[in-house]
């Protein structure tokens, strides 16, 4: 994998990396993808899944409920006077 | 203190096994952990990441509750694997736990700090996770018994996810019976995981499995005293009267490359959600764009193991390679289950050995390449990846080391699994470490 690749993935993943770990992450999914081409020679299958069982949709009333307090949320993300605080959107 | 919290302590200071545990237990309750990733009112949840540090969830998963609700008192929370991502529970930001056998071996993982708590506290249940072999592992490095039920048995409400099509909520004990009691507790719909409602109800009993399978490319790789002692326990379950056939499931070696890539694809778009706002560690830098700063807290916040799965999971979702690894997964996952069906016509299990190798030395962990790391959970991947309920169970001792033997059912037949580690535990004594707090 080359240097310019595993700088687009990175960008894509928002993680910074260092040359060194740029260098050593292309490596490692260098090692990692060579191994895994095993798979070209499996079946290609017609049929598959998300999951491995058949998942049903579960459906309920419309009522209005609520489960947490809002305040409690709102806590954890240090909120300033109800309002989520958060960085630059541009 | 009782002798009990005794314990907890020890197996907290002396083997690392918790991150965090109460002040003081109550009288009347059983004692039960929860593996780091599954949110608990009262204790922190950092699922072994630092990204996590200071998150207090507010409310119980779903499992932590209904245990709660049967008198069960959570005693803390057992060390991990970071967002469940490692074999030895070497990947923590928390502490990495020491093998009850021997400090100096890995305890397996990534919940390797509820098979170590299994193991030293006698009556004692935890609450375990896995995705790839998380159950199996520790239980095989610990000595003791691990059931990982079938994917969508156990709700995983209040799970901090790795990959959605893989987790799975599961136990951990000293025995068979343990598990089979608190199991009940556990299983059953959830409305608030859709997963969890398409199970069919568990039967009163399980049935004891009398045909036994063994893929013989199963037993390809293994260190030779695990491949002694595996075949030294089939000769025991055959002196109890259980058939063992040797099978071949060539679709096994797809296995290992097609769980990490969808394990990894998932995780990778899991983890987004860490952007240094709403759980956890929280950039006060507010004064930067919005991809700086989510970029600075997540470059900073994550582990080695946990950048290197992002990235791999994020190269195998981008454009011109789905359809190679993604797709292509999710139809080695339906070959797979398909194989398993197949061998089930004629036989109730599958048995492998758990691990392809015993506890292994922290020391020759410190020089394993990532691939080689992966390759330790070839034999637990297959039935994660397609679903399977599997449980791991001691089946000798090597130089005082614990080997595990796995057996796997299909989808829903988790009691038919429980029955044979009971007969099992009949024919074969457990050994724990001598513990003294």
């Amino acid at each position: 994998m080359d240097r310019e690749t595993i700088a687009r993935v990175a960008k894509v993943a928002r993680l910074n990396l260092t040359e060194d770990e740029m260098e050593r992450y292309a490596k490692d999914l260098d090692d990692i993808l060579n191994s895994f081409s095993v798979l070209d020679e499996a079946p290609a299958g017609e049929s598959y899944s998300f999951n491995p069982i058949p998942v049903v949709d579960v459906l309920r009333e419309d009522e209005p409920a609520q489960d947490l307090d809002p305040q409690v949320l709102r806590n954890q993300m240090g909120a300033y006077e109800d309002y989520v605080r958060g960085p630059r959107l541009s | 203190m009782s002798a009990v919290y005794d314990l907890i302590r020890y197996a907290q200071l002396r083997h690392r096994a918790f991150t965090e545990v109460v002040d003081r237990l109550d009288d009347g309750k059983f004692h039960f952990s929860a593996k780091d990733n599954l949110c608990a009112d009262g204790f922190q949840a950092r699922a072994g990441s630092a990204v996590l540090d200071g998150y207090r969830p507010p409310f119980d998963a779903t499992p932590i509750q209904k245990m709660k609700e049967v008198g069960g008192q959570l005693v803390g929370k057992t060390t991990m694997d970071e967002f469940g991502f490692g074999t030895f529970s070497t990947n923590s930001a928390h502490g990495v736990p020491l093998n009850p056998f021997d400090l100096e071996r890995s305890c397996g993982g990534s919940s390797g700090g509820a098979g170590a708590a299994a193991c030293l506290i006698p009556g004692h249940i935890a609450l375990g996770v896995s995705t790839g072999g998380s159950i199996s592992g520790p239980a095989s490095f610990c000595g003791v018994v691990g059931l990982t039920p079938t994917y969508g048995r156990v709700s995983r409400h209040g799970l901090i996810d790795y990959g959605n099509s893989l987790d799975k909520v599961g136990l951990l004990a000293r025995s068979a019976s343990l598990i089979a009691k608190h199991f009940r507790t556990i299983a059953g719909p959830d409305p608030k995981d859709p997963t969890s409602c398409a199970q069919p109800a568990l039967p009163e009993k399980g049935k004891m499995p009398r045909s036994l399978a063994v893929p013989k490319e199963a037993l390809q790789n293994l260190d030779p005293a695990v491949r002694s002692s595996f075949h030294d326990a089939l000769a025991r379950f055959k002196d109890i009267g259980v058939e063992v056939r040797e099978v071949s499931m060539p679709s096994l070696r797809f296995a290992l490359p097609a769980y990490y890539i969808l394990a990894t694809s998932e995780a990778s778009t899991n983890l987004a959600r860490y952007c240094g706002m709403r759980f956890g560690r929280r950039e006060e830098e507010l004064n930067q764009h919005f991809n700086d700063f989510f970029t600075g807290v997540r470059s900073e916040s994550f582990g080695d193991e946990a950048k290197r799965r992002i990235l791999l999971g994020t190269f195998c979702r981008m454009v011109g390679f789905r359809s190679r690894y993604y797709l292509k997964s999710l139809a080695v996952r339906q070959l797979l289950i398909e194989d398993y069906r197949t061998i089930f016509r004629d036989h109730d299990a599958v048995v492998t050995p758990t691990m392809p190798f015993v506890a292994p030395r922290f020391e020759d962990i410190s020089r394993m390449k990532p691939l080689e790391m992966y390759g330790a959970d070839v034999l637990t991947v297959p039935p994660n990846l397609t679903g399977m309920p599997h449980v791991s169970l001691p089946c000798a001792y090597v130089q005082g080391l614990p080997v595990g033997m796995q057996l796997v059912a299909d989808h829903w037949k988790e009691l038919d699994l429980l029955e044979a580690a009971l007969a099992w535990e009949k024919a074969f004594e457990y050994r724990f470490p001598e513990v003294s707090p």
